[in-house]
């Protein structure tokens, strides 16, 4: 009885010092007065010194959480119990949030940086007038390679998946909106098709590309191409550029058929319990030199163009993360399709999966 | 134990060294100069730094280890006198019934146990942090330490119960000098076993952290997206160390109250 007692009085003092450890910790990195916001971004998804800019210069706290998905994201705001200030969630994510009355429309006189944004990445369909987002970082789908593995092959068009000598070489991002949007963007058709006979035939083309399939995965296609355990995959742009700061073989190109064009992008939810401190901190990260700053942290694709203008010229003129204009005309953004479009979609991709088994 | 045949010897160390060979794998990277775990570039010690000068990441493994300590040590305390609870019951149909309740709470799946802990918290207005994450953790310790504790008590002779009582010990006594020092093995057991289970989750605790309060599980997870930085790798070298640590300090520890007689009551 005496070893319980003695282990337990142990237990409570290692965690009231522990307790005196944080709080000393937290009023170190705590600023006093201008009241406190709560961010909630992805994981390693901003420049760390940023957020001490930001409260050294307004004096308002920022308290910083991450999410390693939209879903989970949506289900931590929709259900309350916490107060987020911002969030970062993607485009399709934000006409969920929308329809469900997640957000709080932005008052856009409150950000005044907002002109540094390129205007082609604003008043976009999934939320025209940019009424409750702006743009954070953005990017394209398109198809990861490695040339040092490869015998020469290019990635101009979607077919050149095809070819034969990539027998068991391909690996492709485990999403339906990505893969069937290849197989209607390589026909030449629209993304967003609503076609059932376009459907069709995209995902009988896809099928025709089993063979060359080697896996359909997710985050682990970084590691996958970073090892050389593939040579070609079809993936987002972000995680390309991923891949490229470790292994410098890598290259990426968006096919000319066209591709589809995404988006990360700062919200105000419902949640938000300070939300002039939630418009100041969106004003400062569109700030030129913050936003150039935590583009090179990050190294997604900016839409801000005053930021653009202060980067190193090599990173911004790089076609393959900045498309040129006749490019860019062929991108499109993912339409909201609505459950039961959606729902064909998904039956597709299966569809295409399972006959990849046989 | 008899002595191990050369295959023995040779299958356990294969055995072994699967299993550690991750965490070694893992703490060697932390060392990279390169920055990523694909390819060894040169020794540093600069991720070690960046753990140190990463007060959030401090503050969160801080979080983690206050909420693992509490919510074992307050799991054991409940979960030890629920098990005496179930045992003593005369009524062995109600007894079954506890312990099928106790059972389903640790096969259910940790998602759907966060996520109805995230619907009663908001549905009571209880704000999203560090209460919300120890009451959850409490919440699926407690059965484990049932499951821990109640082995111990039922190869208990009531015999000793009975012999205790004829010589003129009270109930507080029989609990506090017979039940509890024969059953101490177990509570030890289901406490580590609480903390660990403490430390690693991830499926209950997502739901219910918020207002900026995290544990390293969650924390690192949502890391996923952009790729896992080697502070981590660094983190958890650290973390190894000081574990190796404890079990090696427990182990003398042990040793020597043993040496030294009973092993302390």
């Amino acid at each position: 009885m005496k070893s319980i007692i003695q282990t337990s009085v142990a237990i409570l003092v290692v965690c009231a010092l522990l307790f005196y450890g944080v709080s000393a910790l937290e009023k170190s990195s705590a600023t006093s007065g201008g009241g406190s916001i709560t961010i909630y971004n992805w994981g390693e998804y901003i420049d760390p010194e940023l957020i001490t800019q930001f409260e050294e210069e307004t004096n308002i706290n920022v308290v910083y959480e991450t999410f390693d998905s939209n879903e989970a994201m949506m289900t931590k705001i929709e259900q309350g119990g916490t107060s987020y200030d911002v969030a970062m969630p993607s485009e399709y994510a934000i006409e969920k949030m929308k329809e469900n009355d997640l957000l709080i429309p932005i008052d856009q006189e409150k950000i005044p940086n907002l002109k540094n944004i390129d205007p082609y990445f604003l008043d976009l369909p999934f939320d025209p007038g940019n009424e409750y987002s702006i743009p954070y970082f953005w990017g394209t789908v398109g198809i990861a390679f490695n040339p040092t593995l490869l015998e020469g092959q290019t990635f101009e068009s979607w077919d050149d998946l095809w070819d034969p000598s990539l027998e068991q070489e391909v690996i492709i991002v485990d999403g339906a909106r990505e893969v069937i949007g290849m197989g209607l963007n390589s026909l030449g058709y629209s993304l967003n098709s609503r076609d059932a006979s376009e459907l069709r035939e995209a995902t009988d083309k896809l099928k025709t590309l089993g063979p060359n399939i080697k896996a359909v995965i997710g985050d682990e296609i970084v590691e996958m191409m970073r090892r050389e355990e593939a040579a070609v995959a079809l993936t987002w742009s972000g995680q390309a550029a991923d891949m490229m700061f470790v292994n410098e073989n890598i290259d990426f190109s968006v096919p000319e058929e066209g591709s589809n064009l995404w988006f990360d992008n700062m919200v105000i939810p419902k949640t938000s319990s300070n939300v002039d401190g939630a418009h100041a901190f969106i004003n400062f990260m569109l700030d030129a030199e913050a936003a150039a700053q935590n583009t090179e942290y990050v190294g997604y694709s900016t839409p801000n163009q005053a930021a653009v203008a202060l980067m190193d010229p090599e990173v911004t003129g790089d076609e393959r993360f900045y498309p040129p204009e006749e490019l860019r005309e062929r991108l499109e953004v993912y339409e909201n399709l609505g459950l039961e479009m959606l729902g064909i979609y998904n039956e597709l991709f299966l569809e295409f999966k399972m006959d990849m088994e046989n | 134990m008899g002595k191990l045949s050369k295959l023995g010897k040779v299958y356990l160390a294969a055995v072994f060294f699967i299993l550690y060979a991750p965490i070694f794998y893992l703490i060697f990277y932390s060392f990279n100069s390169g920055g990523t775990m694909s390819s060894f570039d040169g020794f540093t010690l600069e991720h070690y730094a960046a753990v140190f000068n990463d007060t959030r990441l401090i503050i969160i493994l801080m979080n983690t280890v206050i909420v693992a300590l509490l919510s074992s040590l307050i799991a054991t305390a409940i979960g030890v006198l629920g098990a005496i609870g179930i045992v003593f019951l005369r009524n062995r149909k109600m007894r079954n019934a506890m312990l099928s309740l106790n059972n389903i709470l640790i096969v259910s799946p940790d998602v759907i146990i966060g996520a109805s802990f995230l619907i009663l918290f908001t549905m009571i207005g209880v704000k999203l942090g560090f209460a919300s994450v120890l009451i959850s953790h409490i919440a699926f310790s407690i059965p484990i330490v049932v499951i821990m504790v109640l082995p111990k008590l039922q190869e208990m002779s009531s015999n000793l119960i009975d012999a205790a009582a004829d010589l003129g010990a009270s109930k507080r006594d029989i609990l506090t000098r017979v039940i509890i020092p024969y059953i101490k093995p177990g509570i030890f057991a289901g406490f580590f076993l609480a903390l660990t289970y403490s430390l690693d989750d991830f499926a209950v605790t997502f739901f219910v952290t918020g207002n900026g309060f995290s544990t390293l599980s969650v924390e690192i997870y949502s890391m996923a997206r952009a790729g896992i930085t080697l502070t981590i790798n660094a983190l958890s070298a650290l973390i190894f160390v000081v574990t190796l640590g404890l079990v090696v300090g427990y182990y003398f520890f042990n040793q020597r109250a043993r040496t030294v007689g009973t092993g302390g009551q």
